[in-house]
């Protein structure tokens, strides 16, 4: 299976929540990258392309969007790991490869309960 | 307008502020909640621009209460960082209400002894006048006759212009003598990461070339808008329309410097601190200064900078500003410079080594002041 987060989510992700704004971590997360992982079959990946027009990832977007599938208990650390494979071209976005990996390394499984921040408003 | 002493200048602006809020308090100490920069001063009440006159701020009054700035010969954050800032907290105290009759306001900003001014001091003079009261600001036509031409040049790139409907340039186009170039400047408010796209193209098209590892110093930018929106100008009290940032660069062709400036008008990220994630791991990395430091501006504003380094996954909130690091560290060349209130933090990386300075000045500069510089083809 496969994400092009560029083509497929937005071209300006950042941020972490609803009202960050129009590419969050939060909506990243809920409405594209569980879903997908959900989906995947037994030893299947997901391979996703990073760069493609996609100017940054900062560390808020990381942080929520593949990190928060580990906090909010949707998958452990290491069955995450083993689910993504990263793909691109400019030879930078290894630094956000790295990013990634690190924060969900580091994540806590299951250490909060999510509570959706659209509810707030 | 009639010329006064000095003294009974002083005594004058003095005592018109009084009348300024409305509160007849010899000093008036501005609450949380109250005061637009958003924190409690000390004393900002009748006798603060009394003692800032004594400390070279030029001002002139009219009998009807309006205010004339008289800019300083050099405005930067640098080697004139104290009078730069005095200057701009004068701004702020005059320019942001609608003043009643006879109250002390803002009527005027002189620019004709204006020599020098960076690319930051620019830009936050800009945002600072931006917030001028719009029914003062829009009757008034800049009267640039007596700028000098580097620095009318200037503010003509920056875009300083289009704040005023009685725009002088409306209509023509100048051209630079200068190496030095600027690109318009860009506000936005909170979520509007996009619009750093037009930062790239605009000094891609003054540069006539990318710039390498652009995208760390958009994961920069980026990190420090979804900062705006989470800390900056995350209490009740800022309005919906002044939650903004301001963004601009700037390209030597001599010296092949870049310089992107980011600044935001909330209330600062030492102020901000005691209310984020991290500030229960803070309090234990500021146990370890002398208690007189903990507080600073300048060492909260450190904390901040080197927690998020070691933010983890239980605490995964703080990291964002390390993301402000990496642009200079991938060059590995250049600093990053963060001043926030009387804070400066400044990152750099010169022969290959990493050095960090902190430093504590005595007026604050009011919101956050990103800076990276690097040169281009070093």
């Amino acid at each position: 299976m496969e994400l092009n987060i560029g083509a497929d989510f937005s071209l300006d992700p950042a941020g972490r929540y609803y009202a960050d704004g129009p590419a969050s971590g939060e909506q990243f997360r809920e409405l594209v990258l569980k879903p997908l992982l959900e989906k995947l079959g037994k030893s299947e990946k997901l391979l996703i392309t990073l760069d493609d027009g996609v100017e940054s990832y900062g560390s808020s977007f990381i942080s929520e969007g593949f990190g928060g599938i580990v906090k909010y208990g949707y998958m452990s650390s290491e069955e995450l790991l083993s689910r993504l494979e990263f793909i691109y071209s400019d030879e930078d976005y290894e630094f956000f490869e790295g990013r990634i990996r690190e924060i969900v390394s580091e994540a806590k499984f299951g250490s909060k309960e999510y509570l959706s921040s659209k509810a707030d408003r | 307008m009639k010329k006064i002493s000095s003294r009974t200048r002083s005594r004058d602006v003095a005592r018109s502020l009084v009348h300024r809020s409305g509160n007849l308090r010899s000093h008036t100490t501005q609450q949380v909640g109250r005061s637009e920069s958003g924190f409690v001063a000390r004393s900002t009440g009748p006798n603060w621009f009394g003692r800032q006159l004594g400390f070279g701020l030029d001002l002139d009054k009219s009998d009807g209460g309006a205010i004339t700035i008289n800019l300083p010969e050099s405005m930067n954050f640098s080697s004139d960082y104290e009078m730069t800032v005095l200057y701009l907290m004068a701004i702020r105290r005059l320019a942001i209400k609608k003043p009643h009759k006879k109250q002390a306001h803002l009527a005027m900003v002189n620019f004709s002894g204006l020599m020098r001014i960076s690319t930051s001091a620019a830009l936050v003079l800009t945002a600072e006048l931006s917030k001028w009261e719009d029914s003062i600001r829009q009757k008034l036509r800049p009267e640039i006759n007596n700028w000098q031409f580097d620095i009318l040049y200037k503010f003509y790139e920056l875009g300083f212009f289009e704040l005023f409907r009685n725009n002088p340039f409306e209509g023509t186009e100048a051209e630079s003598s200068g190496s030095v170039q600027l690109v318009r400047y860009i506000k936005g408010r909170t979520g509007d990461t996009a619009m750093t796209r037009q930062l790239k193209a605009a000094i891609g098209k003054v540069v006539g070339d990318g710039i390498d590892k652009w995208v760390f110093l958009n994961t920069g930018l980026s990190e420090a808008i979804t900062n705006v929106t989470h800390h900056a100008y995350n209490y009740e009290w800022f309005r919906s329309k002044d939650k903004t940032w301001y963004l601009t660069g700037s390209y030597n062709s001599e010296s092949k410097e870049l310089k992107i400036v980011f600044y935001d008008q909330g209330i600062g990220i030492p102020k901000s601190l005691p209310a984020s994630d991290i500030w229960e791991r803070a309090l234990k990395y500021l146990s370890s200064f002398p208690s007189i430091e903990r507080r600073r501006d300048a060492t909260m504003l450190k904390a901040a900078v080197e927690l998020s380094r070691t933010s983890t996954g239980e605490d995964d909130r703080g990291k964002g500003l390390q993301d402000l690091l990496e642009f200079v560290r991938q060059r590995n060349e250049g600093y990053l410079s963060i001043l926030s209130l009387k804070g400066l933090y400044k990152f750099s990386i010169e022969g290959g080594r990493e050095r960090v300075k902190s430093v504590h000045f005595s007026n604050p500069l009011y919101g956050t002041l990103i800076i990276w510089r690097t040169v281009l083809d070093a």
